[in-house]
């Protein structure tokens, strides 16, 4: 059964953040997180970062693709993820940090599942409106 | 795939090889750092900097408790970060960024990685999940009069009071950073760790960092880490130039460039 909960566990959390991702968290506005309602389409479980990909569809039927990565394999494993945690096909609310420069790239912040459950990657300030991207 | 086979055949010999530790215990009041240590986010985590007074790194170059020599505190904010408040992922000058090369030590305690002890009566063996990397650190033994400068350098080590592993090191080569935000050293580096076991949970790291050829005088840093139960090298972290490249192209790239 694959854990889609992300379990914050007290103590043992390896003491990894947003701030201290290597190549560039600095090039994402982390001071607010974008929901975006997608299709996975590629989890990458690996070094140096995991890298989520889904597709997002407009009001207009224009699909959108984001790519949003998360600390490596070492620290998710703490947080509760693996790398059966997400498969192509899963329908999904995404919360990202996203780009400063508009493109379609970003830092996760969560997934949420359809049934309420969530993978948390990052802490989220405060869930901005969905975005008209 | 070589060195991952060899670390993990080591490793495994070392541990084989180790006697019980109540035995030491009995002969040398040796403590037990047995377990799994992660960085204490409790208690100040990894942070970017070894400076205690910018652990964030947001002073660079200009910290207190740093005594450059004016060519190291250039040397120091003509490096571009990786990380830490004014990264340039895509044009970092970190070695270990670019080049994949090992971070070494104490550069390896700002990651987010575990840290294992194997004691031994001959030797302290130290696994880092990060690499996979350990390190030898020789028991009851001398440094060589004229140490090969290398990577993790050549350490020795002594157990104090019968709560505290001293690890001396020297032989280091100049081409680590002694942290994230660029902090040199050169081959004269002389580190001194102090790893104590305050209680069962909790482990602390004391460091000396004497360079005489980037530093007017010694100065210190700390880290703490925090017992472990999750278990240890569950996955690989190994640095690859083909999997950075996979990620700057997809993430980093279009991140950085202007306009979508």
């Amino acid at each position: 059964m694959r854990s889609r909960v992300a379990t914050l566990t007290a103590g043992l959390l390896l003491a990894a953040s947003a701030a201290l991702a290597h190549h560039g968290a600095n090039l994402f506005d982390m001071s607010k997180a974008v929901q975006l309602k997608g299709t996975i389409t590629r989890f990458y479980w690996g070094n140096p970062h995991n890298q989520v990909e889904f597709d997002v569809k407009n009001e207009k039927g224009e699909v959108a693709h984001w790519v949003a990565y998360t600390e490596p394999p070492l620290v998710m494993l703490e947080r509760g993820w693996s790398v059966k945690s997400l498969k192509a096909g899963d329908e999904v609310t995404v919360y990202v940090f996203a780009a400063k420069n508009g493109a379609p790239v970003a830092n996760l912040g969560k997934i949420v599942f359809a049934d309420g459950k969530e993978l948390v990657a990052n802490q989220i300030p405060g869930a901005a409106p969905p975005a008209a991207r | 795939m070589r060195n991952i086979l060899v670390t993990t055949a080591i490793a495994l010999a070392a541990m084989a090889a180790a006697p019980a530790l109540p035995a030491l215990r009995a002969q040398s009041r040796v403590p037990d750092l047995s377990g799994d240590w992660a960085p204490d986010r409790t208690r100040g985590g990894m942070g970017q900097s070894l400076s205690l007074s910018d652990i964030g790194g947001r002073k660079r170059g200009n910290e207190d408790d740093i005594p450059y020599q004016p060519w190291a505190r250039a040397k120091t904010l003509s490096e571009k970060t990786s990380t830490g408040p004014n990264s340039q992922s895509e044009e970092t000058t970190d070695p270990q960024v670019v080049y994949c090369e090992p971070p070494g030590v104490p550069h390896i305690y700002l990651w987010p990685i575990k840290t294992r002890f194997i004691q031994t009566q001959e030797a302290v063996y130290i696994l880092y999940e990060l690499g996979p990397a350990f390190r030898v650190v020789w028991l009851n033994a001398k440094h060589p009069a004229d140490a090969d400068p290398q990577w993790w350098g050549h350490s020795t080590g002594s157990y104090e009071n019968g709560d505290t592993l001293v690890v001396d090191t020297v032989g280091f080569n100049d081409k680590t950073w002694l942290d994230q935000m660029g902090h040199p050293h050169t081959e004269q580096l002389h580190l001194i760790e102090r790893y104590k076991r305050v209680n069962q949970n909790q482990l602390e790291l004391d460091m000396t960092i004497d360079d005489p050829g980037a530093y007017t005088k010694p100065w210190f840093s700390h880290r703490n880490f925090a017992l472990s139960t999750t278990g240890f090298l569950r996955y690989q972290q190994i640095c690859s130039v083909r999997e950075n490249q996979q990620f700057s192209d997809k993430l980093a790239k279009p991140a950085t460039a202007s306009g979508k």
